[in-house]
C-alpha cells in the first residue's frame, strides 16, 4: 500500500508538471513567439482558462503528501525553506501577470506584465529542474532525518551539498528546455499564423537541443548515483517510463515532421511522463536521499503514515480524482481546437 | 515574547500570510452567491440586466479570485516549511482535509472559474449558470474543509495516538463532522457573505451617489440590503452565539480571557467598554452589562463563568489583551452592521432608499469594516487557541520548523511583505479602474473604444 501511495503523489506531481510545465513553456516563450497584441492575446488564450486547475495539482499534491507522507513532507519542506518560497513567489508573480495585464490596454503596462510572465515562467523551470535534481542527488539530511539547504554551498555534489551545484543546475538548464519544447509544440497546437510558425520552428530548435542535453544529464546522473541503475532494473515502472519515453519521442518525431500537431503534442506530453516515471521509480523506494550517509536517508516506508490512514485516503482520493478529471474534460472539450482570438477573450477585460 | 525566537517569526509569518490571504476568499465566498443569483434570473427572466451585472462583477470576482489563488497557495505549503514538527505529528490527521479539501473543493472551482470570467461565449448561457454554481460550491466546500482542519486544532476529536507516536484518525465521521466545525462554518460562511452584501450594496450607494448606472446599481441595492440583512443578523444569531456557547463548553479559559475576566463567578458581565490591565489583574474603566455573558454564554443569568485566575498561568493564551479587543471591536461592528442593513431594508421596502441620502453615503463607506470583522473573528479564533496548536494536546511553541533559523524567516516574511504590497496596490487599483468604467461597457466595446487613439 505504501508502493501504492508512492506511486499515487509520483502521479499527482507528474500530472503538475506535464499540465502547468506546458504554461511554463508556453509563457517562456511569449515574449519570443508572440510580438504583437493580438498574438500575445493568442498565447494568454492557449495557456487558457484551465491554469488554475493545472496550479491545483501541485496543491492537491501537498496536501496528500503531507496525509499519506507526513514526516517527508516535514523534512522536505522545512529543509528546502528558501527554493520552496521563490517557487511560490515565482507562481504568484506568473498568476498575477496572466490576471493583471489585461485590464489595462496600454502599450507599457501590458508589455511590462509579458516580460513579468516571461521572466516568471522561465524562473519557476529552472527552479523545478533544480529539485528534480536534488531529489536525484540527495540532500544533507542528518542522522533525525532532518536537514537544511542553503542556496549553494561548494557545488560539489557529495557531502554539505546546497541546492545548485553543477549537477542539479544541469538538471535545471535541461527542464527549462525541455519544457519549453513543450510549450512550443503545445503552442503549435493552439495557434494561428506568425505564432504558430514561430512556435513550429522554435519547437524544432528546441526539442533538436533536448536529445544532447539528455545524454549528458544521464551521463551525469550515473556519475552522481552510480547506485541507482542496480536497483531500478528491477522495478517494472522503470521500464515502463523508458518505454513510454521511447514511444512518445518516436510519436513526437512523426508528429512533427509530417506536421500533425494533435499528434507531436501528445509524443511531447507523454514523453515528459516517461522521464519522470523512469526517474521517480529509478530513486523507489528512497524518498529522500542523504549525502551524508545512505543510512540517513529516508525511504517511502520509514515516512509513511499509518496503515489505517492510508486506508483512508484510499476511500476519498479515487472519487476526487474522478471528479476532477471529468470537470477537466468537460471544459476542454469547449475550448478544444485553436484559439479564435473573436472567441476567447480570455485575460482580457 | 522574545524577538530572536523562530517561532515569533513562524508566527507572524503565517499570521500575516493568512490574515492578507483571506481578505480575498471572504469576499469570492459572498458574491460567489449573487453571480449565481444573477444568472439564474438572467435564465429565468431573459433580462439582459441580470446578466450585465453578473458579467461586471464577475471581473471583480476573478481580480479577487487570481490574488486569492496565489496568496493561498503559499500557506498550504508553510504547513511543511515553517510548521514541520506539527504537520509531522498531526499530517495524518489534517492532511486528509488538505488534501480533500484540493480534490473536491479546489478541482471544481478551478476547472470553472476561467470559463466564468471569460467563457460566456464558449458555454453558453445554461452552462454559464452551472459554472457559476459550481464556483460558489467550490468556494464553499473549500471553506468547510478547511475549516474542519482549523476546528480539529480548536477541538480535537476523532483522532488517536498511533503505535508510531504520531497522530492518525480514529473516526473520519467524527472528524468530519466535528459540532465545533459545523458551528464555525456557519458563522464564518454568514460573515462572508457579509463582507459580499456590503460590497455590492456599498458600490450600488456609490453609483446611486453619483447619478450613474442607476439601473445596475438598483439591482445592486435590492440584492445587497436584503442578503445583507439576512447575513447580518445570522452572524450574530444563532451562528455567532452558538460559536461563543462552544467555546463557554470546551475552552473556558479562553472565554475568560475574551471577555477580561479575571475571577470567575454567577453574574457575570458583558464589558461594553473596558481594557484589561493584566498587570492588576482587572479590567479597567469597566462599563458593563450584568448577567449577559452568564447568560449568553451558559444560559442562565446565575450561571457560574469561570475566571482567568482559576487556571494556571500556562494555560492562559499569550496575548489576552490583543483577543480582547479583536473580539469585542468584532461583537460592536456585528451589532452596527445589523442596525444598518435594518434600516436599509426598511427604506428599500418602502421604496425610498435612493432618495436618503445620508444612508446611501453609510453604505458606501460602510463595507471595509466588514472586512475588519471578519479579521478580528480569526484573531479571535487563533488567538483564543493559544498557547495550544491543537486545543489540550500539542502547544504552538513544539510546533513550528526546528531546522529553520530566524534569518531565513525574516527573509521569506520581508519577502511576503514586499511582493503582498504590490499586490494590494494592483488590485484596489484595478478594482477601482473597473467600478470607474462601470457595468454599462461590454468587453467588445470596451476593446474597440480603448484601442481607436492608440
Amino acid at each position: 500500500m505504501i508502493a501504492a501511495w508512492y506511486g499515487i503523489v509520483s502521479l499527482m506531481l507528474i500530472i503538475y508538471v506535464v499540465l502547468d510545465g506546458r504554461n511554463f513553456g508556453a509563457g517562456m516563450l511569449h515574449w519570443f513567439v508572440a510580438k504583437t497584441r493580438e498574438e500575445r492575446r493568442q498565447v494568454v488564450a492557449a495557456i487558457g482558462p484551465l491554469w488554475t486547475w493545472h496550479e491545483v495539482w501541485l496543491v492537491g499534491f501537498g496536501g496528500t503528501l503531507l496525509a499519506v507522507f507526513p514526516r517527508l513532507m516535514a523534512s522536505a519542506f522545512a529543509g528546502y525553506y528558501l527554493a520552496l518560497f521563490l517557487i511560490l513567489w515565482g507562481l504568484i508573480l506568473r498568476g498575477i501577470s496572466l490576471e493583471v495585464a489585461g485590464h489595462i490596454n496600454d502599450r507599457l503596462w501590458q508589455g511590462y506584465w509579458d516580460f513579468i510572465l516571461t521572466f516568471s515562467n522561465f524562473l519557476l523551470a529552472i527552479l523545478f529542474g533544480a529539485a528534480a535534481g536534488n531529489l536525484a542527488r540527495g540532500v544533507p539530511l542528518d542522522s533525525h532525518g532532518e536537514f537544511s539547504m542553503a542556496f549553494f554551498t561548494s557545488f560539489n555534489v557529495r557531502g554539505n551539498v546546497g541546492l545548485l551545484d553543477w549537477y542539479t543546475v544541469s538538471i535545471a538548464i535541461f527542464a527549462a528546455v525541455l519544457l519549453a519544447a513543450h510549450g512550443a509544440t503545445y503552442l503549435t497546437l493552439k495557434t494561428q499564423g506568425l505564432v504558430r510558425s514561430r512556435s513550429t520552428r522554435a519547437a524544432k530548435v528546441l526539442w533538436a537541443a533536448v536529445a544532447p542535453l539528455f545524454i549528458v544529464i544521464s551521463v551525469e546522473s550515473w556519475l552522481v548515483r552510480p547506485d541507482l541503475p542496480g536497483r531500478a532494473i528491477y522495478n517494472p515502472f522503470w521500464w515502463l517510463g523508458l518505454v513510454i519515453a521511447a514511444v512518445s519521442s518516436m510519436t513526437l518525431i512523426s508528429g512533427l515532421s509530417t506536421r500533425r500537431e494533435m499528434r507531436a503534442f501528445l509524443g511531447s506530453t507523454f514523453l515528459i511522463v516517461g522521464l519522470l516515471t523512469t526517474g521517480g521509480a529509478g530513486i523507489f523506494p528512497v524518498m529522500l536521499y542523504s549525502t551524508l550517509s545512505p543510512a540517513n536517508s529516508l525511504t517511502a516506508y520509514a515516512v509513511a503514515s499509518s496503515p489505517s490512514t492510508l486506508r483512508l485516503a484510499f476511500i476519498w482520493w479515487p472519487v476526487g480524482f474522478a471528479l476532477a478529471t471529468t470537470y477537466f474534460v468537460f471544459i476542454s472539450r469547449r475550448y478544444a481546437g485553436k484559439v479564435s482570438v473573436k472567441q476567447d477573450n480570455q485575460g482580457v477585460y | 515574547m522574545n524577538l530572536s525566537d523562530p517561532a515569533f517569526w513562524s508566527r507572524l509569518q503565517f499570521g500575516f500570510t493568512l490574515t492578507y490571504h483571506y481578505l480575498f476568499p471572504q469576499l469570492t465566498m459572498g458574491l460567489g452567491w449573487f453571480l449565481v443569483y444573477w444568472k439564474w434570473r438572467a435564465l429565468r427572466t431573459g433580462n439582459e440586466q441580470y446578466n450585465q451585472a453578473a458579467r461586471f462583477w464577475a471581473k471583480i470576482f476573478g481580480l479577487n479570485f487570481a490574488v486569492g489563488v496565489v496568496t493561498g497557495i503559499p500557506m498550504e505549503f508553510q504547513f511543511g516549511t515553517n510548521w514541520a514538527d506539527f504537520s509531522r505529528y498531526a499530517g495524518g490527521v489534517i492532511g486528509q482535509t488538505l488534501g480533500m479539501e484540493a480534490m473536491f473543493a479546489f478541482f471544481l472551482e478551478s476547472a470553472f472559474i476561467g470559463a466564468l470570467i471569460w467563457g460566456e461565449k464558449r458555454l453558453g448561457p445554461r452552462y454559464h449558470f452551472l459554472a457559476a454554481l459550481a464556483v460558489a460550491v467550490g468556494s464553499w466546500l473549500s471553506a468547510y474543509f478547511i475549516l474542519v482542519t482549523n476546528a480539529f486544532m480548536q477541538h480535537p476529536v476523532g483522532y488517536r495516538i498511533e503505535a508510531d507516536g504520531l497522530l492518525g484518525i480514529a473516526s473520519l465521521s467524527a472528524y468530519l463532522l466535528n459540532p465545533w466545525a459545523w458551528v464555525q462554518f456557519a458563522h464564518n460562511q454568514m460573515a462572508a457573505l457579509v463582507t459580499g452584501s456590503f460590497v455590492v450594496t456599498g458600490l450600488g450607494a456609490f453609483y446611486t451617489l453619483r447619478r450613474v448606472h442607476l439601473t445596475q446599481a438598483q439591482l445592486y441595492l435590492r440584492a445587497g440590503t436584503f442578503a445583507g440583512l439576512i447575513a447580518s443578523v445570522l452572524v450574530a444569531f444563532p451562528t455567532g452565539d452558538q460559536q461563543a456557547k462552544m467555546v463557554g463548553r470546551y475552552q473556558p479559559v479562553t472565554l475568560a480571557a475574551m471577555e477580561g475576566k479575571f475571577a470567575g463567578g454567577p453574574m457575570a458581565g458583558v464589558a461594553v467598554i473596558g481594557q484589561p490591565n493584566l498587570e492588576a489583574r482587572r479590567l479597567d474603566n469597566p462599563i458593563e452589562v450584568p448577567g449577559a455573558l452568564s447568560f449568553l454564554a451558559y444560559g442562565t443569568f446565575q450561571s457560574y463563568v469561570h475566571g482567568l485566575e482559576e487556571y494556571p498561568k500556562d494555560l492562559w493564551p499569550d496575548n489576552i489583551e490583543l483577543l480582547y479587543y479583536s473580539f469585542h471591536i468584532m461583537i460592536t461592528l456585528g451589532t452596527l452592521f445589523i442596525i444598518l442593513m435594518a434600516c436599509a431594508t426598511f427604506q428599500n421596502w418602502r421604496g425610498r432608499l435612493c432618495s436618503t441620502t445620508w444612508l446611501l453615503w453609510v453604505l458606501m463607506l460602510a463595507f471595509p469594516y466588514t472586512y475588519i470583522a471578519n479579521t478580528l473573528g480569526w484573531m479571535t479564533a487563533e488567538l483564543g487557541r493559544q498557547p495550544w496548536l491543537i486545543y489540550g494536546v500539542f502547544r504552538t511553541h513544539d510546533g513550528y520548523s526546528k531546522v529553520v533559523n530566524s534569518g531565513n524567516m525574516l527573509f521569506t516574511l520581508i519577502g511576503f511583505t514586499g511582493l503582498y504590497f504590490v499586490l494590494g496596490l494592483l488590485s484596489l487599483s484595478l478594482a477601482g479602474r473597473e467600478i470607474a468604467f462601470g457595468p454599462d461597457l461590454e468587453v467588445a466595446a470596451n476593446l474597440q473604444e480603448k484601442e481607436a487613439p492608440v
